[in-house]
């Protein structure tokens, strides 16, 4: 009982500190996910789905605090790809940063303006998904943002989008504390590429709604920050319709504490979604936690789904990964596959991992595996005796790790920018 | 020579039979029920019960405060639901904690004095009569018995153990195999040191309730540097009506050892459910080996989910010392609900863990079963092979845990994990933790889901089998590398009972 | 080039003795073979020398043109000229295999104070040398060693050599799970290689490969030694009658 109470403390707190917006077109919806919330609790470390991971600086009244690092004369990632440009600010939005939003086949707004109306199209969507992918498992954290995101883009998709749409993330203050929802509209047979980079503020809690129509395409290609202190909690509700596609990769370089939760329904027949995620964690920098949950539920027949992700961690690094596969009674045919590995580089560091599968249908093709270990020796020996110094051929093999879960982005173009990235993290961590 | 071919021509002899004897098996071969007049303890589970199990026992009064402590702790406990299972609610207070057949009271002299219902029950188990004179308690019958099949057995039948064959020849070898409440009396310092060491009073709510009350279970202790001359063997029965079956089992295996038990366990069919919450504990010191086989055949209900066994067991071996070894082998295709993950603590350097697992569910049968292989010492070995086949509406669920401690450097573990699918309506669910803090290890788990091969039934149906048993050689041929870690005996048992468990799975 | 002087090594982890005072003595511009029959220690003297793990010396040197080599990590050994073929070459999933000769060529050169080659200037040498191996674009684009035939492994390894351009070569087994065919077109990359200031060390257990790369020297190993040495006609000998003469006069 006594734990009951103190949830509800702890939530009642965290939701005072907030100045909820009243919202237009969303006020019903934030209604709800308030009372969602309530009767969900905050997560605690006790929950199944937090064991490997504390909540407790999430769920904090104020983010601990957290310095932007130095980009020291990095080239921003994507900086070379034609796209338009949406940057936020600690989690504010900043016009001036900003590209001009128009974009030929897609139809660009912010949460912060269109909720000054009462109707919106995003009506439908805007915490309609995150409601419905509270089961089996709750997600408090992102009904909380439901409840008080003060911003976000809105996009409809109607043809394919010219140019990739880039949510650039800033961080400058060290106790920001930003609370963004996003909601896009693939209608059918449209496609669009969505690019986010950057690590948002001191703390970040994101919701992104992706409803995918018959034969939609997206491809979302992130990176979060390698700020070393910032914290972040983001969420993915995908809903995929027949036909339709959705691939997801994320590279994850530094971070106090990352949780990144994709949450796909896929609701129709013959649709293929793809999640793929590189994580990079370096405890000499600072302490690494990075956590990637995943749930993919199957209820279309046919249908095709992949989860790949690979974790690199040294210097007491911590890496989780829960990974769910359900399907659906009916969703004959589907062929399921989920792979979560690990490379310890030395022996501080932990992996931890629930790969589920869950399965009310038999003609199915569904498997897992994980696994975990150090570098592989032979193919060290292999490199140093072609005379490839011990750093440059253990980063060789740590690319090498990587490179299943990057290939899981189609663009070539985005893929070299991720090789950058990572090339550049992997020089600035030879130790 | 003359030994080797009498060995093997006993061997082909028990197989034939249980062959046979598996072939005449109705869908529960072992569902009859025997109307023995039974002494009950009074419904329900409080200290006073507690005490009455005790001293019915005959048990010191270190035991006696040793189930109350566990008692206390039970009442501040909750039942655990993280399992993928679901069944009605369990009234604790409207079962029966105690329950022996009568006519155990004075010892027979002979066979006609022996409740022929009770020698009834033993021959549809399958148990030769000259044993079946042992475990009755008849005088002298031990002598009788030719050497041929070596495989001692001790027999519990609801809430008392029945007698245990060839103690005279096992003694010998300085091996003690006896009824844990035997043990309790004859063996207190063993008992002491040994008896909660593994699965402690406060584990979890079913080995803590079990910790009370158990009444029955087997007891062994094999001595530094002995290979225990046979195998030994429990035979499991609940009969009684609304009876609770809580036995522990605590093995010993000494240094330099080596023993190999066999559990089977049967119940009858009844319409309500019945509770069975068993513990085993084996601790293995340095150098020595434990194999220990399971065929859980309970009464699994019927197709309509009623009745069955309520099977909630905790099993753990701790390789307490170096090189100590063990291997858990289970064939799980009885009960209504298989709440059951046979662990292996690696704490001896270079300890190993084995797991080999068949989960069969039919019809409404739920099991969620697996094993945790907690790696704490170095260069410490893990494998694990799950095999798990779902027909009609039932759910089976592979729960486990594999944790490399920052201590177990370079150990390794092995995880092969899969299902099978038969016909749409039924589930099949893999949970595994995986939980590494140490580089120098290696961790590799894999997992597959999918239905029958059609291929493979249609190949067979071409050769002249029909479909069921076209998918009883198919899911054989699934589970085969389980059924060859299996004993001799049970192999044969167990390969039936995969065939028998699916019957009407097909159409 | 090489000096190899009473060599003794034993296996780390069994604390087994697998080399028990091995001495050999190679000019610049010779090739010399060693044959010898399963476990008599042959690979393991090559990976003694490329600098593998789980070995220990516990007597005498090897040199390379006067260095000592044994002190040396695996890369500085690669840099100083020296170059295994593998018998077993490592497949090395999602690195591309000329990003892989590029990062070796160019480590190699920049340990050696050489200027690293431009992109193009690699793509034109990369293209010629395997042109003669008959490498096509496809396998220099697959990841290393992934998905190759034995064949296909074999000639890449020579292409390492020949883009890497060692002095001292060690070709451990390399005739192992090759048909004629292959083999010829190993032999060939390997006859083209030789000049007065390479040399290499042949390490085979029959003698078919020596018709295609003709040794100077022929020496035989058995029990971690070098029991006898001898011209080319010593491996028609192994091949006539077997090691199993040898040794009774090695006993």
């Amino acid at each position: 009982m006594a734990v009951a109470l103190a949830k509800e403390d702890a939530l009642a707190a965290r939701l005072a500190a907030l100045d909820l917006p009243q919202g237009g077109f969303t006020r019903a919806a934030r209604a709800a996910a308030v009372a969602r919330l309530q009767a969900l609790g905050l997560p605690g470390k006790r929950d199944e789905y937090w064991r490997y991971t504390d909540p407790a600086a999430l769920t904090a009244v104020a983010p601990p605090t957290a310095e932007a690092s130095d980009a020291q004369g990095e080239v921003p990632v994507f900086d070379g790809l034609d796209r338009v440009k949406l940057v936020f600010v600690d989690g504010v939005f900043d016009p001036a940063r900003s590209d001009d939003p128009t974009l030929a086949g897609a139809e660009i707004s912010r949460l912060a303006t269109a909720d000054a109306a009462d109707i919106h199209w995003a009506q439908g969507i805007y915490g309609a998904l995150e409601a419905a992918g509270q089961n089996p498992v709750p997600r408090p954290l992102a009904a909380l943002n439901t409840a008080a995101a003060t911003d976000g883009v809105l996009i409809r998709v109607t043809a394919r989008a010219a140019r990739p749409v880039n949510l650039i993330y800033v961080h400058e203050s060290a106790t920001s504390d930003a609370i963004l929802h996003h909601c896009i509209k693939i209608e059918a047979g449209a496609d669009l590429t969505l690019l986010e980079t950057g690590p948002a503020g001191a703390r970040f809690n994101k919701v992104l709604e992706v409803d995918i129509a018959e034969g939609g395409r997206f491809h979302h290609v992130r990176t979060q920050g390698r700020d070393h202190a910032r914290r972040a909690a983001t969420h993915v509700f995908a809903r995929v319709a027949s036909g339709a596609l959705f691939k997801s990769f994320t590279l994850t370089a530094n971070g106090a504490l990352t949780r990144n939760e994709v949450v796909i329904d896929i609701v129709g027949d013959d649709a293929v979604t793809h999640v793929a995620g590189a994580a990079l964690g370096d405890g000499a920098t600072g302490p690494f936690h990075h956590d990637d949950t995943v749930f993919v539920t199957h209820r279309g027949v046919r249908c095709e789904s992949r989860q790949v992700f690979k974790k690199v961690l040294k210097h007491g690094a911590i890496g989780v990964f829960q990974g769910k596969i359900l399907v659906k009674p009916g969703a004959q045919k589907t062929d399921g596959y989920q792979i979560s590995q690990s490379l310890l580089l030395d022996d501080d560091s932990q992996f931890l991992a629930k790969p589920e599968l869950e399965i009310y249908a038999d003609d199915v093709k569904c498997s897992h595996g994980s696994t975990t270990g150090a570098i592989d020796e032979e193919a060290l020996f292999y490199l140093r005796s072609r005379g490839v110094p011990v750093q440059e051929a253990t980063a060789l093999l740590v690319l090498s790790f990587l490179a299943d879960a990057i290939s899981e982005i189609e663009d070539e173009a985005l893929q070299t920018e991720i090789f950058t990235v990572l090339e550049g993290w992997l020089a600035r961590h030879k130790a | 020579m003359t030994i080797v071919e009498n060995e093997l021509e006993v061997r082909e002899g028990v197989d034939r039979e249980t062959v046979e004897a598996v072939q005449n098996m109705g869908s529960y071969k072992y569902g009859w029920n025997t109307d023995i007049e039974m002494e009950f303890a009074p419904k329900g589970v409080n200290e006073d019960i507690v005490r009455l199990i005790s001293a019915k026992n005959n048990e010191p009064e270190w035991m006696t405060e040793w189930r109350l402590t566990a008692f206390r702790r039970w009442v501040t406990m909750t039942e655990p639901t993280w399992a993928m299972v679901h069944y009605p609610e369990i009234d604790y207070q409207d079962l029966y904690y105690y329950a022996k057949p009568k006519s155990l009271d004075e010892k027979p002299k002979s066979l006609d004095e022996v409740d022929p219902k009770l020698l009834a029950t033993y021959e549809k188990l399958g148990i030769p009569l000259k044993e079946q004179m042992i475990l009755a308690g008849v005088e002298g019958a031990e002598g009788l018995v030719a050497d041929a099949r070596k495989v001692a057995v001790d027999a519990v039948f609801d809430s008392v153990s029945l007698g245990t064959t060839f103690q005279a020849e096992l003694a010998k070898a300085g091996v003690i195999f006896c009824s844990i409440t035997e043990a309790i009396v004859k063996y207190p310092d063993l008992v002491k040191k040994y008896l909660g060491s593994v699965v402690p009073q406060s584990d979890n709510f079913f080995a803590t309730l079990n910790s009370a009350v158990f009444s029955a279970g087997s007891f062994v202790y094999i001595p530094p540097n002995t290979r225990c001359p046979m195998e030994l063997s429990t035979y499991f029965r609940i009969n009684a009506e609304n009876t609770g079956q809580f036995e522990r089992t605590l093995i010993i295996c000494d240094k330099g050892s080596y023993v190999s038990y066999l559990e089977g366990c049967t119940a009858p069919k009844r319409d309500t459910a019945q509770l069975h919450a068993a513990v085993v504990e084996i601790v293995i010191l340095e150098d020595a080996e434990v194999k220990y086989s399971t065929v859980q055949n309970w009464f699994p209900g019927d197709e309509e989910g009623k009745g069955g066994i309520y099977n909630f067991v905790t099993k753990r071996a701790d390789c307490r010392e170096a090189r100590a070894k063990v291997m858990w082998t289970q064939v799980e295709t009885g009960s209504a609900i298989t709440w059951k993950y046979p662990s292996c603590i690696l704490r001896g350097d270079e300890s190993q863990g084995e797991f080999y697992s068949i989960a069969i569910a039919n019809n409404m049968q739920q099991a969620d079963t697996g094993t945790k292989m907690v790696h704490l010492g170095r260069n410490t070995r893990s494998r694990i092979v799950s095999k798990g086949i779902s027909a009609g509406k039932a759910q089976n669920t592979y729960r486990g845990l594999v944790s490399m401690h920052p201590r177990a450097k370079n150990s390794r573990n092995y995880t092969q994990c899969d299902s099978l699918l038969i016909g749409d309506q039924c589930g099949a669910h893999t949970v595994p933790y995986i939980e590494v803090k140490n580089n120098s290890s290696r961790v590799e788990h894999e997992a597959t889901t999918s239905k029958v091969d059609d291929d493979q039934l249609f190949y067979c149906r071409a050769r002249g089998m029909d479909e069921e048993e076209a998918v009883a050689l198919v899911v054989n041929g699934f589970c085969r590398e389980v059924l060859q870690a299996l004993p001799m005996e049970f192999a044969m048992e167990a390969q039936s009972l995969v065939a028998i468990s699916l019957e009407g799975s097909v159409g | 080039m090489l000096k190899i002087n009473n060599l003794h090594v034993k296996l780390e982890a069994e604390d087994k003795v697998i080399l028990k005072g091995v001495n050999l003595t190679i000019g610049s511009g010779e090739v010399h073979a060693i044959m010898g029959p399963n476990g008599s220690g042959k690979s393991t003297l090559s990976y003694v020398l490329s600098g593998r793990e789980g070995y220990q010396v516990t007597e005498g040197s090897a040199t390379l043109l006067g260095a000592a080599l044994l002190d040396m990590a695996p890369e500085e050994r690669a840099a100083a000229g020296l170059f295994l073929a593998f018998q077993y070459p490592v497949e090395i999933p999602g690195v591309g295999n000329m990003t892989f000769l590029r990062t070796a060529v160019n480590a190699q050169r920049k340990a050696r104070g050489q200027d690293e080659l431009s992109a193009g200037e690699f793509l034109k040498l990369v293209r010629e040398k395997a042109k003669t191996l008959k490498i096509d674009a496809d396998m220099l684009k697959r990841p290393v060693n992934v998905g190759f035939s034995g064949g296909e492994k074999k000639r890449n390894e020579i292409l390492q050599m020949a883009m890497l351009e060692p002095k001292m070569c060690i070709l451990d087994e390399t005739d192992s799970g090759l048909d004629v065919d292959a083999m010829k077109l190993v032999a060939d990359g390997v006859n083209a290689l030789r000049d007065a200031g390479r040399s290499f060390l042949v390490i085979t257990h029959y003698q078919r490969l020596l018709d295609h790369i003709k040794p100077d020297v022929v020496h035989i190993m058995a029990d971690g030694r070098i029991i006898k040495t001898g011209g080319p006609e010593l491996a028609l000998e192994v091949e006539e009658n077997g090691y199993a003469d040898l040794l009774a006069e090695g006993v």
